[in-house]
């Protein structure tokens, strides 16, 4: 048997690197439409009046009338719609499409169309919102989702405490920079519409457009493009290209094609939910016994996926830590801004930022040593979560622990700091991840997936997962091919075509290895067992939720997940004493997260995933003004380059999950949560400062000085 | 306007808007897909081709500047032995994921190694600076680099 | 507007003599400028000149004690240049990424006369002269006299820049500190450049210049007239404070989507004592 977690060449890499891999860019077709979305000048306005210029020949302007069916794209809630109609809740909703077979043109007609708007008073930050003072954007009160839930007895926990404390964290947006932007290609023949284009989630963009067009499931037809990149940002929001491109050819009968300039995608598409969070903590004999938490998050102008988000941030509000007594409170609020999404950890970064540091503080207040004050509240098997599941593997972060701080060789850094003329820290961070979709998701899901084995005796996967980056096209192949002892060139995985494939749920929340792998390997195991050379012979396995799995999504009790995957951070940092720039030296990651399907994936996913969580934490601002983002250009929303990398020293520690694909538990998004709090708590510890907010940008650091140093003097 | 250059090691001839981006007439005009505009403004690199054998951003680049130049693209390097080696390191490093920003990230690696066969980490990493990459890290890359100009030493050299 | 490539120098005068052009080097911001959207052909606002590979416009050269650089050569040649003094030289390794050096001109950073232009401030320091050349004949001004405010210069319609122009001074001590939003391909949030000679304990020169921090470069010639003369000695938290004070009224950013105000400020007085402590 080969070792599934020995590293193969992965099998799409040469026609990336060759530049032969098609991209959605790179498809082009004769007679094709360009596209381009007129959008919104205003932050909340309503429409008045329209004024299109005459057309030329082969040009036209489609909007939210020419919609079929419903204007609303398929979520959770059906409040976005596609092309907005009366009225404009952000600034860049887009309104209208153009299309035509000249860019120039399209262009030209797209600046001269002029739209007529009736300001509505704009909610333009989450304080506002909360107050309710001007007209709501949803419901009756800006809030998408106001949740609730308790463990324990949290107020008997104030009472008996010895100390409660009590702080406010700040995380910022975050755009996704994946390196490939937005964009689709539509068609429209014979009754049927087909979309190709980059996405997580085909199944999202055909449900979407089944409802947008009211038609019937057959006639449409999503296939993923090579995705350069998703993170989140291509969950969700290629729905809506999708649909207006596909208005577009449905309107012309043309294959139109629309893809986003960088400075749209920038400045237009979802982006990670800000948060406040406020966490009161009952501390008593050294112990927190006690915490409530409140989430507030920025959902921005229409529900998206923000409910979930929610959810998941909620479910990590305690971190990795066994607390008696919980409540947590969830609020994703509405504002006029572009509607927050996915991306990568999805609410739960910024929860594990707050609780990291609030333990830091607390540890610090208390005169104890964080690693030591964070491993004493750490969760072991037979714990129950905050919301009351049961862990029931075992948890390994002691091991985790010991060995990040040896890597590190934390402790003899932290005390004798390094003179020099930067200023030295050390951070540390522990953490979890649920794996998989948060709650009922799986089970409502019922996801499937697909084997075919060819006459030629190739098996075929046949899934809706994409492979944007993360692997699967190589870890996949080698799960299939393992069980059933074939050359991994005999498994054949394209980029899935919902024609062909079934619905295997969407590329998103760590779930393509663990629970998708999971079936494959159940399909793959059973087709050995049927397998005649020279047969077509096809196995299909339908996911269900372990039946020890129990979960209450009204109450929010239970088992929020499956499995957890388990982390732990070291970063050092030097600061400039003049500036206060940070300079990220070195990050050590140790990580549970199952049996690798692949240590060299794993190993990108963990510098990857880290280095967005450090540039999370530092460089990446985006700051909102009069209802606009400030940086609207990949110049001025910036992301770390190669010098700006720290050096990364990884190590795994594997403790397998029984229904994962040989034990693979959940891998993206871990590895993204712990960088941001030990980066801060790094920070803390070279300049002797508490801090409460991300991105610690060098401005904050200099007043932030200058008050210590008043102080001191 | 008619701009004649060289293009990975042919003569050509064609009509363009000299204030047109090199990277619209390579993708346009000749199909050359595998340059890629990740941004347009030159912040990302995907675009990255050698212009008389230094990296430039070709959407940075107007098409006038290119007249009696030698543009070589990811297609044309693709047929050398320099590229062979880049190929099989990065395959070995692990250093690609989603690949998007691959092809420009060859074209600054060959333009290093070319000038310098042997490049420290710092040097690398000053080398690929102009490439962004939000999904390895960078470390990988590095990895391949190193691997790269380990594997082809003689070749770097000559 | 169709755009010209000019032959040779003299025709490129010609040209400029005879309508509005935009003279165009690298095209590293004119084509962002001037950009409108994806694959479409950036639009200037007059038709541009393409001058780039104008080979009287490229090279760096030594007449007597002054160097001369040709305002068409790419920053990376500058970057490689033995003669280029390390102040200016270290900015411009800072400057963009290796794909940007490699086109972007030092006479389009100059001419573009944005506060954050990075080679300014060390050519205030270096009291460069810009050298602007029409048919009727050559013009030369100091940097300072150049450049008028953000994104103006003193340029006449019918010139171009021909050249950048400084005497090499001599020099001890050096500080060039480029704060950007990351540490490549980062545009600054200010930057510092300063040069000073110290003989037998006495400053004899001192000169220091600020980006970023106000509409056009920072350089106040009175008083760096206060510390030369100094004994280094006497360069004391009282006198340095001093300094800071007379530096505040000419340091007048601004906020902006990379950085406030408050930190350009006290982060430029914080540069200014950091060198004056170093002296």
């Amino acid at each position: 048997m080969r070792d599934i977690s020995k590293p193969v060449r992965r099998f799409d890499a040469s026609e990336k690197i060759a530049g032969v891999a098609r991209f959605v860019d790179d498809h082009y077709e004769e007679g094709m439409l360009y596209g381009k979305i007129v959008r919104s000048e205003r932050v909340r306005a309503k429409i008045k009046a329209i004024k299109i210029p005459e057309l030329p020949e082969g040009y036209h302007v489609i909007s939210a009338k020419d919609i079929p069916g419903k204007n609303r794209i398929k979520m959770i809630f059906d409040d976005w719609p596609f092309l907005a109609e009366d009225v404009v809740n952000y600034f860049g909703e887009p309104i209208l499409l153009v299309v035509g077979p000249e860019r120039e043109k399209v262009y030209e007609i797209s600046e001269s169309i002029e739209i007529e708007y009736e300001d509505i008073p704009a909610i333009l930050s989450v304080e506002e919102a909360l107050l309710n003072k001007k007209p709501p954007i949803y419901g009756e009160n800006n809030l998408f989702a106001d949740y609730f839930f308790e463990k324990g007895d949290v107020e008997n926990a104030f009472s008996e405490a010895d100390e409660v404390i009590e702080e406010e964290f700040k995380t910022g947006f975050q755009e996704h920079i994946y390196l490939e932007p937005q964009g689709m290609i539509a068609k429209y023949n014979n009754g049927r519409i087909e979309v190709f284009g980059s996405m997580q989630c085909p199944f999202y963009v055909k449900n979407a457009l089944i409802e947008e067009f009211d038609t019937k499931p057959d006639k449409i037809r999503v296939v993923q493009t090579t995705t350069g990149g998703g993170f989140g940002g291509k969950e969700e929001y290629p729905s809506q290209i999708a649909g207006i491109a596909a208005l577009g050819a449905y309107k012309t009968g043309k294959t139109v094609k629309l893809v986003y300039d960088r400075a749209e995608d920038v400045e237009f598409t979802t982006k990670r939910h800000p948060s406040h969070i406020r966490i009161k903590g009952a501390v008593k004999n050294g112990k927190v016994i006690g915490i409530e938490v409140e989430i507030i998050l920025n959902a921005g102008s229409y529900a998206g996926l923000s409910s979930v988000v929610l959810q998941r941030g909620m479910f990590a509000a305690t971190g990795a830590y066994s607390i008696p007594n919980v409540r947590v409170i969830g609020k994703a609020v509405a504002t006029n801004i572009v509607p927050m999404g996915a991306f990568r950890g999805f609410g739960a970064p910024q929860s594990i930022f707050a609780i990291e540091t609030f333990m830091n503080h607390v540890a610090k207040r208390l005169g104890r040593d964080p690693v030591e004050f964070k491993l004493s509240h750490r969760y072991r098997k037979g714990d129950t979560t905050a919301t009351g599941g049961l862990l029931r593997n075992e948890v390994r972060l002691p091991e985790i622990v010991n060995r990040v701080l040896s890597m590190s060789d934390y402790y003899s850094k932290k005390k004798e700091k390094k003179e020099g003329k930067k200023l030295y820290g050390i951070g540390f961070s522990m953490f979890l991840h649920g794996c998989g979709f948060t709650g009922n998701g799986e089970e409502i899901l019922k996801s499937i997936a697909r084997l075919k084995k060819r006459k030629d005796n190739k098996v075929e996967i046949l899934i809706s997962n994409v492979d944007m980056g993360q692997g699967p096209q190589t870890t996949l192949r080698k799960v299939v091919a393992e069980v059933l002892g074939i050359p991994y060139e005999d498994v054949i995985y394209e980029n899935p075509d919902t024609d062909r494939v079934p619905d295997s749920g969407p590329t998103v929340a760590s779930r393509t290895a663990m629970i998708v792998g999971g079936l494959l390997y159940r399909a793959a195991k059973e087709l050995k067992e049927k397998w005649v050379d020279g047969e077509e012979i096809v196995v299909e396995k339908q996911y269900r939720h372990p039946e020890y799995i129990k979960w209450d999504q009204e109450k929010f009790k239970g088992d929020a997940y499956p499995e957890y995957s388990w982390g732990a951070n070291v970063i050092e940092v030097e600061v400039d004493p003049i500036t206060y720039e940070i300079d990220v030296k070195k990050a050590y990651a140790v990580f549970d997260l199952g049996t690798p399907l692949d240590r060299k994936i794993i190993e990108g996913q963990i510098h990857g995933g880290m280095l967005q969580g450090i540039g999370y934490a530092t460089l990446e601002v985006m700051e909102q003004k009069d209802g606009r983002f400030m940086q609207r250009t990949i110049t001025d929303y910036i992301v770390p380059t190669a010098l700006d990398a720290p050096l990364f020293e990884t190590d795994l520690v594997s403790q397998p999950y029984e229904h994962g694909p040989f034990g693979a538990k959940c891998a993206g998004e871990l590895t993204f949560v712990g960088a941001a709090p030990a980066v801060c708590a790094a920070v803390e510890d070279a300049l002797q400062i508490d801090l409460y907010e991300i991105p610690i940008r060098p401005e904050k650091l200099l007043t932030i000085m200058e008050k210590k140093n008043e102080s001191e003097v | 306007m008619k701009v004649r250059f060289k293009l990975n090691g042919e003569e050509v001839e064609v009509e363009a808007n000299p204030a047109s981006r090199l990277l619209d007439v390579l993708r346009e005009k000749f199909g050359l897909i595998g340059v890629k505009e990740g941004c347009g403004e030159g912040e990302c690199g995907a675009c990255a081709v050698l212009l008389d054998g230094r990296v430039v951003h070709s959407c940075l680049v107007p098409f006038a500047n290119v007249m009696g130049k030698e543009i070589i693209t990811i297609e044309g390097l693709r047929k050398t032995e320099e590229y062979r080696i880049i190929e099989e390191s990065l395959l070995d490093a692990g250093s690609v994921q989603c690949g998007f920003c691959t092809p420009g990230f060859v074209i600054s690696i060959y333009a290093l190694l070319k000038n310098n066969p042997n490049p420290e980490d710092k040097e690398i990493r000053e080398a690929i600076s102009g490439n962004l990459c939000r999904c390895t890290g960078y470390q990988m890359i590095i990895d391949g680099v190193k691997l790269a100009a380990k594997r082809g030493e003689k070749l770097w050299k000559a | 507007m169709e755009g010209v490539i000019p032959k040779t120098l003299n025709e490129a005068l010609s040209l400029m003599a005879s309508k509005n052009y935009i003279p165009v080097a690298g095209g590293t911001d004119l084509m962002v400028r001037y950009k409108r959207w994806k694959n479409l052909t950036p639009s200037f606002p007059a038709a541009p000149l393409f001058i780039a590979n104008l080979p009287e416009l490229r090279g760096i050269y030594r007449e007597d004690d002054e160097l001369i650089i040709k305002a068409a050569t790419p920053l990376s040649d500058i970057e490689g240049h033995s003669d280029i003094p390390v102040v200016l030289k270290e900015a411009v390794r800072l400057m963009a990424s290796p794909g940007i050096r490699n086109i972007g001109t030092i006479g389009g950073n100059v001419g573009n006369a944005s506060p954050a232009g990075d080679t300014l401030p060390p050519l205030y320091v270096l009291d460069a002269n810009v050298v602007l050349l029409s048919e009727k004949g050559k013009r030369t001004l100091r940097i300072y006299e150049f450049i008028k405010g953000p994104g103006k210069n003193d340029r006449r319609e019918d010139e171009i820049i021909y050249e950048i122009r400084f005497k090499v001074p001599e020099y001890t001590h050096y500080f060039y500190r480029k704060v950007g939003t990351r540490k490549a391909n980062a545009l600054s949030k200010l930057s510092f450049a300063g040069i000073a000679k110290v003989e037998n304990g006495i400053i004899e020169d001192f000169r220091i210049s600020l980006g970023a921090v106000a509409p056009f470069p920072v350089r106040v010639i009175e008083i760096e007239r206060k510390v030369v003369g100094k004994k280094t000695e006497e360069i004391d938290g009282q006198f340095i404070d001093s300094i800071k004070k007379d530096y505040e009224p000419y340091i007048r950013p601004i906020d902006d989507q990379r950085s406030t105000a408050y930190y350009r400020k006290k982060t430029s007085l914080r540069l200014i004592e950091s060198f004056l402590r170093a002296l």
